[in-house]
């Protein structure tokens, strides 16, 4: 046996397929932003915050939740990155992505962030920092998905 | 630790780093009676990859059990079954091997299908997050967060467990910085628990999970952390200042640093200040040393365990778990 053999490396790849299942509450979460425009969330009957997006039931309490509240669509921007590396299926960076918290919401939600000069980004993240008020901006074309919207830094 | 070493499989390295552990615990294989391990599929690129690589790890026709979470909760469920009286001596090892895969892309295959995958979204991108709600409460900070990289950078050189700078850092997005980031390693760390007298003994476990989304969750309160600290303190009947030594696990510089701030150690607004300031926080040079997951909870037990054996009494390990240390675990071990 040689002693100092050339050292084996083989690539691999797992590529195969799922169907995930949304189902009922977030299918309406869903179909409400398609169809209507509204970022909905649902109420925790025991605590009675309204949680984005909706689900059916709350983990923090472990209750189910009860009424449907629309929110938004303005919001409070809590907190962000600006992207600054290329990945497939993603825009060219730099972009900025947060989690904003939307009036008449206590949990915040993950979307595109715009409305903020990335020329320099560290004046862009100075301004970030402040949690400014943002807006709910909808495509034209819905699918029923949630890149239906982003959000856009109000203007002062 | 190591880096695309190609002379050693996966299954290989496994059983060099438990072999290790056996001999430094001056013990045999055949004086264990079971065997709990820590891997993953995703980082290992293996489907049920701890069932294929159990064997390397001591679990021949042993009790073992396997999950897919960080190195520490192993150590906690070892822990248990050996205070059950269920096992005598238990192997506890924890490993991935970063270079063989792409962890980013894991990261994001990781996330919710509905909600986050569409945006790419990373571990790191929420260790972003939490800066950034961090720096908007405490401002820039930019001297103390420079004095804490470097302070960590000089930790992890003089780690002698620390992997080499040929291995690489894992990219950041802003606010995080270069200097903020992990270096990636290829990882097994194993740890052996059992019920006979010891120089080293666990006196407090404590686990804590958080909310399921992340934006449900207090960005820099971070109960799940607090509640894992208090419960392991409360079970060793001993409070933070008892402490000799912090071994605290984040992705990244200020993960590790703001965590200090949320277990109570630092004061809001001094994470990055103490961390440079205290060489009795993450010692070992953190993530700085090596980094990947599911090791990293075990990793810090074993720096932990290491360095109160040189000097200390007491110390608390921490370990986290996706996605955003979602899940906590805590353990202070008490050296006599």
């Amino acid at each position: 046996m040689n002693a100092d053999p050339e050292l084996i490396t083989i690539p691999g790849r797992w590529d195969f397929e799922y169907r995930y299942f949304a189902g009922a509450t977030a299918s309406r979460f869903f179909a409400e932003i398609r169809d209507n425009r509204r970022i909905m969330g649902t109420r925790c009957a025991k605590s009675g915050r309204v949680l984005v997006p909706a689900r059916s039931f709350s983990d923090a309490e472990y209750e189910l939740t009860t009424d449907w509240v629309e929110t938004g669509p303005g919001g409070v921007l809590e907190v962000f990155t600006i992207v600054g590396t290329k990945f497939s299926g993603l825009p060219d960076p730099p972009f900025v992505l947060g989690y904003v918290t939307l009036d008449g919401a206590d949990t915040a939600i993950l979307n595109y962030i715009s409305g903020v000069d990335l020329t320099d980004l560290d004046v862009a993240a100075r301004i970030l920092m402040t949690r400014p008020r943002v807006s709910a901006v909808f495509k034209e074309a819905r699918e029923g998905r949630i890149t239906d919207f982003h959000f856009k830094v109000e203007q002062k | 630790m190591s880096w695309a070493d190609a002379s050693y499989s996966l299954e290989e390295l496994i059983f060099k780093g438990v072999k290790r552990a056996l001999h430094a615990s001056k013990t045999c294989i055949d004086a264990v009676d079971s065997v709990v391990l820590a891997a993953h599929d995703l980082v290992d690129g293996r489907s049920l990859s701890s069932m294929v690589t159990a064997p390397a790890a001591g679990a021949y026709l042993r009790d073992e059990i396997r999950l897919a979470e960080d190195g520490l909760v192993a150590l906690s469920l070892a822990g248990a079954r050996v205070a059950a009286g269920e096992s005598e001596l238990s192997i506890v090892a924890a490993w991935g091997r970063a270079s063989e895969g792409d962890f980013l892309s894991q990261s994001r295959a990781a996330m919710d299908p509905f909600l986050v995958q569409p945006f790419g979204l990373t571990e790191a991108d929420i260790s972003a997050f939490r800066l950034s709600r961090w720096l908007g409460a405490h401002g820039p900070q930019d001297e103390a967060r420079v004095r804490a990289a470097e302070m960590r950078l000089v930790r992890a050189r003089q780690n002698p467990r620390a992997i080499d700078t040929s291995a690489p850092l894992l990219p950041l997005n802003a606010p995080l910085r270069v200097d903020e980031a992990p270096r990636c390693a290829d990882i097994v760390v194993a740890a052996l628990v059992g019920s006979r007298e010891s120089a080293c003994h666990i006196s407090g476990i404590g686990h804590g999970t958080d909310a399921t989304l992340v934006g449900d969750r207090d960005w820099l309160e971070r109960p799940a952390l607090r509640t894992a600290v208090e419960q392991a303190l409360g079970e060793a009947r001993l409070s933070l200042k008892d402490l000799d030594l912090f071994e605290i696990d984040g992705m990244t510089l200020a993960d590790e640093a703001l965590a200090l701030e949320a277990i109570g150690l630092a004061e809001p607004g001094d994470g990055f200040g103490l961390y440079a300031r205290s060489d009795r926080i993450n010692p070992s040079g953190g993530s700085a040393a090596g980094w990947c997951y599911p090791a990293m909870g075990l990793v810090r037990f074993a720096e932990c365990l290491l360095r109160l054996d040189a000097g200390g009494k007491r110390g608390v390990a921490v370990g986290s778990s996706p996605i955003g240390d979602q899940t906590q675990t805590a353990v202070v071990l008490e050296v006599a």
